[in-house]
């Protein structure tokens, strides 16, 4: 069996590919796409912890059973708040959007 | 064995994770995306979580890359594809992962996660599903609730008023 260690790694690279799509990117679906690469190294880091015991920690799994409910229900309420910008607005480029600014 | 399955899971979802970001057409960037999502599923068979990865791969593949690219083809590939000019931000990004790593680096001394033994009626499901519906019902209700909390919210804001 290879060693937790190793699964934290491909977490922790996981979550810098998704930070770094979050600080360059303007389109908002490729957001979202981060959002989405970052809750899955959450979820990957919770269940390799998990199995840090023998037998493993059940309460990891119930866990991240929630993260990925409530990550698809945050793409569907995200996707639909693109699809309101993209008729409004005509591009969904975020650095353009400034209607909410006072 | 379980090393060459997890190496070749590892470089999958890193790869596709990588080309989700970067890809120049926003379809191939969603399918990417699907198929990251499947070498971490793949992860997670690895790490005796057979149910969450089925989980994983029905919601995730099944429903979000579905929905993505049913927004991709509505929205339009083209738009929103500007070239970036925060060269500052993505240079602290750069950083920030570096760091990130190196913590990663300084923690992974084998010695400190040793790899667990194949786990035998630990893994079983039946443990996880009584758990999941004695200890966690309540939660699972309240998940229920928001989520047509989060249906009923999406549906109101992609709503037209086609009489105006």
């Amino acid at each position: 069996m290879e060693p937790l260690s190793s699964f934290f790694a491909v977490s922790v690279i996981l979550l810098g590919i998704g930070i770094y799509g979050l600080t360059t990117k303007r389109n908002a679906i490729r957001i979202l796409f981060s959002i989405e690469l970052i809750y899955n190294a959450a979820n990957l880091n919770i269940i390799a912890f998990a199995r840090l015991r023998n037998p493993p920690i059940v309460t990891g799994q119930v866990l991240v059973l929630f993260t990925i409910a409530l990550a698809a229900m945050e793409a569907a309420v995200g996707l639909s708040i693109i699809i309101l910008v993209s008729r409004l607005n005509a591009d969904i480029d975020l650095s353009k959007l400034s209607k909410l600014k006072g | 064995m379980t090393d060459l399955l997890f190496l070749a899971f590892a470089a999958v979802t890193v790869g596709a994770a990588i080309l989700a970001i970067e890809a120049r057409d926003l379809v191939y960037g969603a399918a990417a995306l699907g198929i990251a999502f499947l070498g971490v599923a793949g992860l997670f068979f690895l790490l005796d979580a057979a149910y969450v990865g089925w989980f994983q791969i029905a919601v995730y593949i099944g429903a979000v890359v579905v929905l993505i690219l049913f927004t991709v083809m509505l929205v339009g590939p083209k738009k929103g594809e500007t070239p970036l000019g925060l060269k500052r931000v993505s240079l602290l990004a750069a950083m920030l992962m570096s760091l990130l790593l190196g913590m990663t680096g300084a923690l992974a001394n084998a010695t400190a996660f040793p790899g667990p033994d194949s786990c035998g009626s630990g893994c079983d499901l039946s443990l996880f599903s009584t758990s999941l519906l004695k200890n966690y019902g309540v939660p699972l209700e309240f998940m229920s609730l928001v989520m047509a909390a989060a249906v009923i919210g999406a549906l109101a804001l992609s709503k037209t008023d086609r009489g105006q």
